[in-house]
């Protein structure tokens, strides 16, 4: 799911596998929603072209995106998901600012 | 003809097929030499954003580079170079400048270039060529444009006119008038609700349509330093522009290739190759806007999208490296207009039924399905990401068995029906 209260937004992720992860929601090729996208062995596709991202480490796999995304990092506390947010700087698409 | 992994391969066009045919041959481990000649002096470019963000200065050049200068491709980059024959034997391309490059493999990615309106039939008049949306330089031409107080005119009625008289709005035209060929712009190949949806978020926003009709011909007039256009539409009716931007299909880039002995579609001069990218000339391979595949010539799949240039590019880097085959997948493409963000994947050009699934055409947020003989075949969102995706990736081929866990190729289908 996608959280826009922070910005840039992030997306929080209940994988199959019962796990829980939180990246950076933009894409850093294009303006488009990851929380959107199609979850799969721990990587995020980008609902609009064919880059993954890792939901664990946040690096991208192929074109049309070349960076990365940021990973947050997650604890669970009972049935709520603290997210601490990443310090580093976001890499977000061209024409996307803060 | 065997290719091995120390032979020299040339890639004839810098553009997305080409780019992507020299990276996959890369990630296949080619270790031979890789050129790629490209006619255009600045590095490989992706088109998608020349009639969108970087028309409203949204997106720079550099943010358009194929290549990641961080991590760049291992291949030779011939820069500004047209390219005016093939031989066979040797075999290699001839460049403008006199040289020749000599290949073990060629792959032509030599793209479409943008078809423009002729001078209209008159006794008066002069002909300025009109700006049209294919390379960066005619993206630049019209981005430098003064489109302040102007009265635009986009003749065509495809995603590029559209996303092109949408970009017009926000740089301050007086007007901005779409002469495309449907009252509901793309109703025809997508059905009337998503060509309704299209125009109400236009005229939503002040983009007027001409009465529908074929534009003719253009013909201008100087008043001093002013010019003035007219675009003269079937039947004779007149629109008046101080700019016209011109987006009404793009041929392939093959002349070049007319005595080469590589055949060529009769209609529209594509190359014709099977779906490994082969043409019938032993080492010339073809991908992107300039081929014509099997698939696209027996009318199951679509041509000219930039999905379709990747994927071909995929199968011919595998072909040319005897890795895995590589399927092509469902056809898929986009568009972004104003807030509309237009998906479509499957088979929808070849339908012959749809519909709405959910949403409406005035709230911007359709989904529609495409049948053909009763069959799913397609789907369109607008705005409508995560359907969109979910539906490819269901029908998405895998390309080793031992992934297979979806998208069966006989049986039933999932279908997006609720």
């Amino acid at each position: 799911m996608r959280i826009d209260s922070v910005n840039p937004p992030i997306a929080v992720f209940l994988t199959d596998e019962g796990d829980v992860h939180a990246i950076d929601d933009t894409c850093t090729h294009q303006d488009a929603s990851l929380a959107a996208g199609w979850v799969e062995d721990c990587r995020v596709e980008c609902p609009l072209h064919e880059s993954t991202f890792s939901l664990l480490t946040g690096e991208v796999d192929q074109p049309p995106a070349k960076r990365g995304v940021r990973v947050h990092e997650v604890e669970l506390e009972g049935d709520d998901v603290l997210v601490e947010l990443s310090d580093k700087a976001p890499q977000l698409p061209p024409g996307v600012t803060l | 003809m065997p290719i091995t992994p120390d032979c020299r391969i040339l890639i004839v066009g810098a553009g997305l097929a080409g780019y992507h045919t020299a990276r996959g041959l890369r990630a296949h481990g080619h270790t031979g030499s890789i050129t790629v000649i490209g006619e255009e002096s600045r590095p490989a470019y992706d088109r998608p954003a020349l009639s969108k963000a970087y028309l409203t200065g949204a997106v720079s050049e550099e943010d358009l580079h194929l290549d990641d200068p961080e991590n760049p491709l291992d291949v030779t980059w011939v820069s500004g170079r047209g390219v005016v024959g093939l031989s066979q034997s040797p075999l290699g391309v001839e460049t403008n400048d006199g040289g020749f490059h000599e290949a073990d493999a060629v792959v032509i990615t030599t793209g479409a270039s943008a078809c423009t309106l002729p001078p209209a039939e008159s006794d008066s008049g002069s002909y300025v060529r009109p700006y049209v949306l294919r390379s960066m330089e005619d993206a630049l031409a019209l981005r430098d444009a003064n489109l302040y107080g102007a009265d635009v005119v986009v003749v065509g009625g495809g995603f590029l006119a559209l996303e092109a008289a949408a970009t017009c709005i926000g740089r301050g035209a007086e007007s901005v008038t779409v002469a495309a060929g449907e009252e509901l712009p793309g109703a025809k190949r997508l059905g009337r609700p998503v060509g309704q949806a299209i125009r109400i978020a236009h005229e939503a926003r002040g983009i007027q349509f001409a009465p529908p009709g074929r534009a003719m011909g253009l013909r201008s007039s100087y008043s001093g330093e002013t010019v003035r256009h007219e675009v003269v539409l079937e039947g004779g009716q007149q629109l008046e522009a101080h700019v016209v931007i011109c987006a009404i299909g793009a041929k392939p880039r093959t002349e070049w290739l007319r005595d080469s002995g590589v055949p060529l579609t009769a209609d529209t001069s594509a190359i014709l190759c099977d779906d490994t990218g082969a043409t019938s000339v032993p080492g010339v391979y073809a991908a992107g806007d300039c081929a014509q595949w099997a698939s696209h010539s027996s009318g199951l799949r679509p041509v000219g999208h930039w999905q379709e240039a990747v994927e071909e590019a995929g199968v011919i880097a595998a072909t040319l490296t005897g890795a895995n085959p590589v399927s092509l997948q469902e056809p898929y493409f986009w568009s972004d207009q104003f807030d509309l963000r237009i998906q479509g994947a499957g088979r929808i050009h070849s339908a012959d039924q749809h519909e709405v699934l959910e949403g409406t055409p005035e709230e911007g947020n359709l989904l529609v399905r495409y049948l053909r003989d009763g069959q799913e075949t397609g789907i369109l969102g607008i705005n409508r990401l995560r359907d969109v995706k979910c539906w490819r990736k269901r029908r998405q081929i895998r390309s080793t068995p031992a992934q297979q866990t979806s998208a069966p190729s006989t049986g039933q289908i999932p279908t997006l029906s609720r």
